[in-house]
């Protein structure tokens, strides 16, 4: 076999929430029988973003925020690959913001975790989109993504799991995973991931989170209850976990490719008879 | 009438009038009539940024042969707003036409139109709204008067009024028809009867030929050079080019998609180029500063990208609808970091699509940035080419590993230090060959590396291909007498026009050659060996600071012949001003060969 890189040990610090992301995310691609020749993960920047380096794969470091475009236009090109983006709450929420609202909306068959410590732990502890008014010098409200994923009607699948919480990190991994390869398109998978250095909540988060999956009544296929629901959660200082919201909608992948042809990563356009497949394009300048 | 008519060889002709008033249709059609007679055209917008309103304009040249810029001097101005008399009179001479709209008044004294010139003015909005009750018959009613005046037959006229109109309805088609006879009887009304045309205008088989555009012509090129992928965000004057991909893409297989901005749009590109898809994105000025990290990253992750830039007027926002050749600095040193890429410049329709297909294969096979300079006019002017040959393009993919090379191979690394500088790609999905890509300095197996030993190899590595690229790079194309001493140097619109100045001049007994580089950087010795060939070198470009005459003296040339044209004003450029400008340098005194 050839040998190619070996998997690095993780750069974060001991009690990282991300290590239990990365553990999630590699139990569940074999839980699921993806190769690593067919796992494609891209990462941004942040402690989160060297996740990649960390299990076989053939793995991406995008740019600061640039996630969700790379692993949309790296899915489009090729479909047979399973697509992971991974990153933290600056990369995805700040930086990469905009994308991210765009990429709900445009549903590409893509899985998206995002590692939310609602700090910025890299550069030493600035308040992020999601650090609590009070955080710091922080005094902007905190940005919550599963509000946001669910008042975009595109969105199909929005799930929020806590590190310190592996066996429903698990679950939502594989769950996260299954709906994207299923054809249904994104699934984006906030992962509740405490830096123990710059923000250490597990105390906090442990006593706040909230499992919805457990709930009696409550319905992940109901857009606007599950709005509601997330808001009433959020005035009672809750972190609302599990399966939050499921749609049932194509991946983008389905009606932007050609599917009478093979995908274009996987053309062979070097070896093309020119003149004859290029001929009616040719004739269309002959006015 | 009879005496002998002109044989039509060569025509400039304006339509303008407020934007809306339907000037480029009637070049349109101008333009069709005319190249059934077997002249080649070429077309030219000036438009504003904005849908409708404001002083716009079309501009045509016809001539017996390939000529790939405006003429000095407009034989016809066609005027549906006095304010486009005043705005075009200075391009008219004592052997220029004007015909104008004269429904809201007649010509002033201070115009502009030379003494010489003769004017029509006819009532096209009046009777327009008269006849039709809509004011944007008048362009249909003036195609009547300007046909008389050239020469063309009522019958011709007809038919290309069928043509045109024809898709459009049989309503529409009725409609111009009538006010074209409208115009017919303004015509004879106005001494335009049948016979007292200018020229004789013939229609006959004429050689067949390409109507393209710049931008036609490399997003056609890159869909024959096998590119299967592109993003963009919509920026004047590129976003064509995505328009046409748009509509052709699909039918291959490959895929388009418009991002919500430019930072996406690189980076879904980047994302598609990951896979090893042939990919390329089309902007200009401000979307390229917006790209910037995107490109550096192409350039420390070894990724291939064509890259196009479609110049217009800056810095900032500037004239979007108008040219300008002021990016040159920001593709040649943009970006942050040290990083190899390639810069070429097309000079015609022709060349962006060869020039695309070479583009893709250096982007592939040296897995780096390479950008397609273009300007507005390059990119937007519609010109005759001779067919493309299909079956010239080649196309090399570089060094790629499948998995049967790879289970052959003991070790994969990404980055593999190599002499040439490329190490060899495996597409995600291959098994055996899973690797990292990073912006970050790396290793050979692409992990995070700050070592600096490994750092100098590494970034060395990467250089080299600045180097091992030379031989792919395309050469310059020489025209002209190569013992002249005077030489011009200049790329993308000033092409057709330098071409044109070095007739005039040869008309005035001035022997000149012209170094016509293909490629900016890195730049070939042949360019700096030029500069030292001629007397003097005329660096002729559009910006006002001289960033292509700069980059020469940087790369070699030889500062001291170097004299530069400069302009900036977003007016198209002439061959009159760059002929003046070398009399004037060389103290040559003007001879008079009317």
């Amino acid at each position: 076999m050839t040998k190619t890189f070996t998997p690095a040990r993780p750069i974060w610090c001991a009690g990282c929430g991300d290590f239990g992301v990365l553990q999630a995310l590699v139990n569940a691609l074999d839980e699921l029988n993806v190769p690593a020749h067919k796992r494609m993960v891209i990462a941004g920047i942040g402690c989160s973003g060297s996740l990649q380096n960390n299990l076989s794969c053939y793995g991406y470091h995008a740019l600061h925020g640039r996630v969700m475009p790379t692993a949309t236009g790296a899915k489009l090109a090729n479909p047979e690959l399973t697509v992971i983006g991974v990153g933290g709450d600056g990369d995805g929420y700040a930086i990469g913001g905009g994308h991210l609202m765009h990429s709900f909306k445009r549903n590409p068959g893509v899985t998206y975790i995002v590692m939310n410590n609602g700090t910025y732990g890299l550069t030493k502890g600035q308040p992020s989109p999601t650090s609590p008014n009070g955080y710091g010098l922080n005094i902007e409200e905190d940005l919550d993504p599963i509000m946001l994923g669910l008042s975009i009607p595109g969105s199909t699948f929005l799930a929020r799991a806590y590190s310190g919480n592996p066996a429903q990190l698990l679950e939502l991994t594989t769950a996260a995973l299954q709906h994207t390869a299923a054809g249904h398109g994104m699934s984006y998978l906030e992962v509740l991931s405490p830096c123990v250095t710059y923000n250490d909540t597990y105390r906090e988060w442990r006593s706040s989170v909230y499992d919805c999956d457990t709930e009696a009544g409550y319905d992940p296929t109901n857009r606007a209850a599950a709005f509601v629901r997330m808001s009433e959660l959020r005035e009672e200082g809750r972190l609302p976990l599990g399966l939050i919201f499921r749609g049932e909608r194509a991946a983008l992948e389905n009606a932007a490719l050609n599917h009478d042809f093979t995908a274009p990563a996987l053309q062979d356009v070097a070896h093309l008879p020119l003149a004859d497949t290029y001929g009616d394009a040719l004739q269309s300048f002959m006015r | 009438m009879s005496q002998t008519k002109l044989r039509l060889t060569d025509l400039n002709v304006i339509v303008s009038g407020q934007g809306g008033d339907g000037s480029l249709t009637v070049i349109n059609i101008l333009a069709d009539v005319l190249r059934t007679s077997g002249l080649r055209i070429y077309t030219e917008r000036d438009v504003l940024s904005r849908i409708k309103g404001g002083i716009t304009a079309a501009t045509l040249r016809a001539y017996d042969g390939e000529r790939l810029c405006i003429g000095s001097h407009i034989d016809l101005l066609v005027a549906f707003d006095l304010l486009a008399v005043n705005k075009h009179a200075y391009r008219l001479n004592d052997r220029s036409v004007v015909i104008y709209d004269n429904s809201g008044g007649e010509l002033s004294e201070d115009c502009g139109v030379p003494a010489g010139a003769r004017r029509i003015g006819v009532p096209l909005s009046r009777h327009a709204v008269k006849n039709f009750r809509r004011d944007i018959y008048k362009n249909s009613i003036s195609f009547a008067v300007i046909g008389r005046l050239l020469g063309l037959d009522d019958e011709q006229m007809h038919h290309s009024f069928e043509k045109r109109f024809a898709r459009r309805g049989a309503q529409q088609l009725k409609y111009n028809l009538a006010a074209l006879d409208v115009g017919l009887k303004l015509s004879e009304e106005a001494g335009l009867t049948a016979d007292a045309g200018l020229y004789d205008i013939v229609s006959s088989d004429a050689h067949p030929s390409m109507q393209i555009t710049g931008n036609e012509a490399v997003a056609f090129g890159f869909l024959v050079g096998g590119g299967r992928f592109f993003a963009g965000y919509p920026i004047t004057p590129s976003t064509d080019v995505m328009e046409w991909l748009d509509k052709w893409l699909p039918k291959y297989g490959g895929v388009v998609r418009q991002a919500e901005d430019e930072l996406s749009a690189i980076n879904m590109a980047i994302g598609a180029a990951l896979t090893g898809t042939r990919t390329m994105i089309a902007t200009c000025g401000p979307g390229l500063s917006l790209m910037q990290e995107g490109i550096g990253q192409l350039g420390m992750g070894e990724i291939p990208l064509v890259v196009v830039d479609a110049q217009r007027g800056g810095p900032s926002t500037g004239m979007p609808t108008k040219p300008e050749q002021s990016d040159i600095n920001l593709l040649v040193y943009g970006g942050h970091g040290d990083f190899p890429r390639a810069v070429l410049a097309p000079g015609n329709p022709q060349e962006c699509f060869e020039l695309t297909v070479a583009a893709c294969n250096i982007a592939d096979k040296y897995q780096l940035p390479v950008f397609m300079a273009l300007d507005q006019g390059l990119s937007q002017n519609l010109a005759s080419i001779d067919p493309v040959a299909l079956d010239d393009v080649v196309i090399d993919r570089g060094k790629r590993l499948d998995a049967d090379a790879l289970a052959e191979a003991d070790v994969y690394k990404r980055y593999a230090f190599e002499d040439d500088g490329v190490s060899a790609f495996a597409a995600p999905g291959t098994p055996g060959g899973m690797s990292l890509v990073t912006g970050n300095e790396h290793d050979e197996f692409g992990l995070v590396s700050t070592d600096p030993t490994n750092r100098v190899r590494m970034l060395d590595k990467r250089q080299r291909k600045m180097i091992t690229m030379r031989d792919d790079l395309p050469r310059a194309v020489h025209h002209g007498i190569d013992t002249a001493d005077i030489g011009f140097i200049g790329v993308g619109m000033c092409y057709g026009v330098i071409l044109e100045a070095m007739d005039i001049l040869t008309g005035q007994g001035v022997h000149t050659q012209y170094h016509q580089m293909r490629t900016l950087f890195p730049m070939l010795e042949e360019t700096a060996a030029f500069t030292r060939r001629c007397k003097s070198v005329y660096v002729v470009e559009y910006n006002a600071t001289a960033q292509l005459a700069k980059l020469i003296i940087a790369q070699g040339g030889d500062e001291s012949r170097i004299n530069s044209f400069l302009k900036y004003d977003g007016t198209p450029m002439s061959a009159d001003e760059i002929v003046a400008h070398v009399l004037n340098a060389e103290g040559i005194k003007e001879v008079d060969v009317a």
